[in-house]
Order: structure tokens, then sequence, then C-alpha cells
């Protein structure tokens, strides 16, 4: 009940801080034309097929191997290949709103000066915190869903038959809708920690910025061909932020206590 | 059972080697304003966020009437406290009234709303209700902070230099508003360097400086400091008569010009005015030269600089 009326709080203030979602909304808009640029866009303005290229020689046979993407013709499999690459780019949407939320949030409050009056209700730590994040990590989600969904349906327009169906597969959903959110909660966790260390929201989210680098390294990984964003490895790196999170979480309700909070925090 | 809203005992708070308040100790009452008087850094805030429950003591008590402010104990006393901090704090991008909703909200009032509509009629706010607080003058969001610190009906009130860089009409408003709390029985704990304030509205005067300096009612610190002076108007020159009265002994007599100032001693007010008839004196005007709580408190802090 009090969390529910705390998130309510969060979600119209953020309502009424529209340009906090500006920089997730380019992130977003980048992540849905690369793909589209690369394999729709610069093939048929330069005349090729992708498929003709030596360098998709792998992802053509990769396809080839799997039951749910053998049925599509090479130039498709190059296409859907580079849709799967691309799709470590949505994680990034989560990424950004979180912590440009949670950094907001915590900070908007630190100068507002609006956290000892809510200290003094009998709120607790834990409801304080889940307010907190809840309230940056439910719009990060439904932006992801609503980004995710603009991914697909380009993938349905632009790019041959059959590749957008692919996406629904575990390998992307599982990018998207399981690394993406607990990469946002541990950004945004990790922006609640630094926010309340900085009296400014953007040195909070300058830090935060480091849950961006794995990710980068994901693509950069794939592109050398150093990783393959297998089912198996994918669970892996979800193992991984499961316990990220966990501690990032025991510091956070560390650092939420009233006590710290009053004494410590600058 | 304690008749006291609020016991502070022994209070002591460290930080590191820093002793912030040191063995602190008074009692609010119901419908009473007590203020807490001291110069900056001398844990008024900190005694303040320990009487709430939201800093520990290193050492001493808390009881919100007869139960004990624990860790376990804090989360329900909280709701018999409203508290006012230094700064409003309320959320620039909300409206008045969801400002305070969210707070009866919090406070799991059965019916939050009707809760806000008591408060923003109580603070005479209604009619700014649906404006964002951001738009509001420093002075309205004083109102408004002091309307959230008592949306959930709070019997004890801490305020936190509640008047602290308004202006003067707004202050006076925001004190008659305090005054107001006093009425309806709640016991205000008034934190402040406003000694006119003081003067006007508590009932019961603490200066802190770490350690009680000294707490009593006004006059009870006045009287303890000061001995009382009897202030006599009188239509010829003043001199001749302090000679008279000397001779018939009253104490420090002072004269200056058409006044005489002069401590009463074992004698009434009647009695020396009768004498000063007698002698002939025509007299103007007798008033009690009263030290101002400014003289009190500077005499409380520095008790070997300060003298009148």
């Amino acid at each position: 009940m009090r969390m529910l009326a705390l998130l309510r709080k969060e979600l119209a203030d953020e309502r009424q801080n529209l340009a906090l979602f500006v920089p997730t909304l380019i992130v977003g808009f980048v992540a849905v034309l690369l793909p589209v640029l690369v394999a729709v866009i610069i093939p048929y303005v330069a005349g090729e097929r992708l498929s003709d290229s030596s360098d998709f020689e792998v992802a053509v046979e990769m396809y080839r191997n799997q039951p749910a993407t053998r049925g599509l013709d090479p130039e498709a499999a190059v296409q859907a290949y580079l849709f799967q690459f691309f799709a470590v780019m949505l994680v990034l949407i989560p990424v950004t709103a979180a912590m440009s939320i949670a950094a907001h949030s915590v900070v908007g409050e630190k100068q507002a000066r609006s956290l000892e009056p809510l200290l003094v209700t009998p709120i607790t730590t834990f409801e304080l915190l889940g307010a907190k994040v809840l309230g940056a990590f439910v719009p990060s989600i439904i932006l992801t869903a609503v980004y995710f969904v603009i991914y697909v349906l380009a993938a349905a327009l632009f790019a041959h038959p059959g590749v957008a169906w692919v996406l629904f597969g575990p390998r992307t959903a599982g990018t998207v809708f399981i690394l993406g959110p607990l990469a946002a909660l541990a950004a945004l966790q990790m922006a609640v920690c630094v926010s309340s260390r900085v009296n400014d929201a953007r040195t909070a989210q300058q830090i935060g910025v480091l849950v961006i680098l794995p990710i980068a390294g994901l693509l950069i990984g794939q592109l050398a061909g150093a990783i393959q964003l297998t089912v198996t490895f994918i669970a892996w790196i979800t193992l991984g932020l499961l316990v990220i999170n966990a501690g990032l979480m025991r510091v956070a309700i560390t650092l939420f206590d009233r006590e710290t909070i009053l004494t410590r925090w600058r | 059972m304690s008749t006291q809203a609020l016991t502070a005992q022994h209070l002591t708070r460290h930080f590191g080697d820093r002793v912030a308040v040191e063995d602190v100790s008074f009692e609010l009452e119901p419908g009473r304003i007590f203020a807490l008087l001291g110069p900056n850094g001398a844990g008024k805030t900190t005694t303040l966020r320990m009487l709430a429950g939201l800093i520990a003591p290193t050492s001493g008590s808390v009881r919100i009437g007869s139960e004990a402010m624990t860790p376990g104990a804090a989360p329900r006393l909280r709701e018999r406290i409203g508290f006012l901090t230094e700064a409003p704090g309320l959320w620039d991008n909300l409206t008045v009234h969801d400002n305070l909703k969210v707070y009866a909200q919090l406070y799991r009032m059965r019916d939050a709303e009707k809760a806000v509509t008591e408060a923003l009629a109580l603070f005479e706010i209604a009619d700014r209700s649906r404006d964002r607080t951001a738009r509001l003058s420093k002075g309205l969001k004083q109102r408004v902070a002091l309307a959230r610190a008592i949306v959930h009906r709070p019997s004890i009130v801490l305020l936190d230099e509640p008047t602290a860089g308004l202006d003067p009409e707004s202050a006076r408003d925001v004190r008659e508003l305090i005054v107001a709390m006093r009425s309806e029985g709640r016991a205000v704990l008034l934190c402040t360097h406003n000694l006119d304030e003081v003067e006007r509205v508590a009932d019961r005067v603490a200066v802190l400086r770490s350690r009680l300096v000294a707490i009593g009612t006004p006059t009870e610190l006045r009287q303890r400091l000061f001995t009382s002076r009897l202030r006599i108007h009188v239509s010829q020159d003043a001199g001749s008569f302090a000679d008279s009265l000397r001779a018939s002994g009253v104490n420090d007599v002072r004269a200056d010009g058409t006044w005489l100032s002069l401590s009463e001693g074992t004698l009434t007010t009647p009695q020396i005015v009768r004498m000063l008839v007698d002698a002939g004196a025509g007299i103007e005007a007798v008033e009690r030269d009263e030290p101002s709580l400014e003289d009190v408190y500077l005499k409380l802090l520095n008790p070997d600089g300060a003298s009148r």
C-alpha cells in the first residue's frame, strides 16, 4: 500500500519530466535503425546480396542447422542473423532508461530535500527502495517491450519473409526480456547507490554508464566472432547478473537505511 | 500512565569523536509549545531527529506517551509525530493536493481524501490545491509543508525553523498556524533562532548548546538571570528623588533625566510610588523593565560577555 502510493508518485513525477526519456528514445531509434540499415538498406543501395558475400557464410550455415530457421532462403538467413546480432542493442534501452530515471529520482529528492520528510513517515527501507526501483524499472520494461515490437515490425516490413518470426526465438527474446531487465536492474541499482554519494544526476549517470561496457563488449565480441550468443551463454550471463543484482541490492538496502541517509549521504 | 506527550531522557549522540548532543532531558506537554533555542551547530536538528526516531541516540531514551522509541516501535510511533523539516521538501512536479495525498496514504489514513481536504481547509490553501508546488511562493510552500506535517493528525508536532527565510507577513501567518496547533491540543516543539517568535508563542523554552544550558518558562529564565527593575517617569529632575530613595533604603537607584531606574528589593511598587509622591514627585509613568528574551539568551550562552 505504502510502496504503491510512493510508486504512483514516482510515475506521476516522471510523466511531468518527459525529458528524462530522451536518451532512451534516441538509443531505441538507433537500435532499430542499425539492423535495417545494415541488413536491408545498404545491400539494396549497393545492389548486392548479403548471402553472396563470403563474410556471412558462417551465418547461412548456422541457420541451416537450426530447425526454426532451416526454411529461410540464404538472404533471409543472413538478415535474420543480423537482426538477432543487433538485438543486443535493445538491452541498452532498459539500461539507459533505468539509469536515467533512478539517478534523477534519488538526486532529485536530495536536491529538493524531500527525503527527510519522507523518512519521518512509517515507510520501511524496503518499501522506499522498492518504490524507487520499480519507479525506474517499470517504465524501462514498458519502453523495451514497445521497442521490441517496433524492432519486429521493422523486420516484418523491410526484411525477407520469415525473418521477423526468428526474433521470437529464445535467443532474441532471452536477450531482450531476460538480459535486458536484469541489466536494467543492475544499472538502476548502481545509479541508486552512486546517487547517494553525489549531488548531480549526470555524475550518477556517468558512473552508471559502466554497466553499458559489458553490453558493448557482447556486441564487439559477436562482431569479432569471439562470442556466440547461444542460449547456454545467455543462461550463464543471466546467472552472473542475478549474483551482481543480489550484491547491489544488499548495498542499496544498507545505503537506504534512515540513519545512513541522514548522517552519511552528501 | 504518562501525561507527557513526549519525554526525552539523557539524550546523547556522538558522531565519531564529535559530541553533537549530550545529556539532554525535557518533556513535551499536550496543548503547549516548547521552544528549543540554540546557535548553529548546537544540536537542535540532531535532537529533533532523535525525537522522531530517525536516528538512534548513542545513549538516553525517547518515550512517546508511555512507550519507548525503539527501532521496532519507531515506525508505529512515528504515526503520532508530525515533523516539519528545515526545508519544505515538497515534490515540485506534483500538485499541492497530490503532495498531501501521498503522505496521507503513507500514513495509511482510512480516508486519505478527507484528510487532505481537512488539511487544505485548515491551512487555507484549498484554492491552490491543483497548483504544482513549484509555482508556489516560499510562504505558501511552508504552509503546504505544515499541512503535510499534520495531515495524519499527529498528537506531537516537531517544527525545525518553521519561519526561516519567510517575509514578515508569511512568518506571522505561520506563527498563527503554530498557535492553532496548540489550541487543538497538540504538543508542539519549535526549533528556532527567532527569539521574537519564541517570545510570542512559546510556553516553555530550552537553550541548547550540545547540552541544555537552561530550561523553563520565559519569565522563569528572566527571573533567574536578571533582577527585576522598575522604571519611573517623574515630571521633575529625577536626580533629587534618587537621593531620597537611597536615604529610605532603596538599593541600586539610577537617575537619567526625568527617569528613575531601581531594583525593587523588598519594597513593593506601591510603596516606592508612595515614597516618591511624599517627596513631592509628580509621577508620569511606572513600568517594569523586562529584559528581552534575547538578553536572556545571550547571557545564557555567554555569561561573562552579556550585560545590561
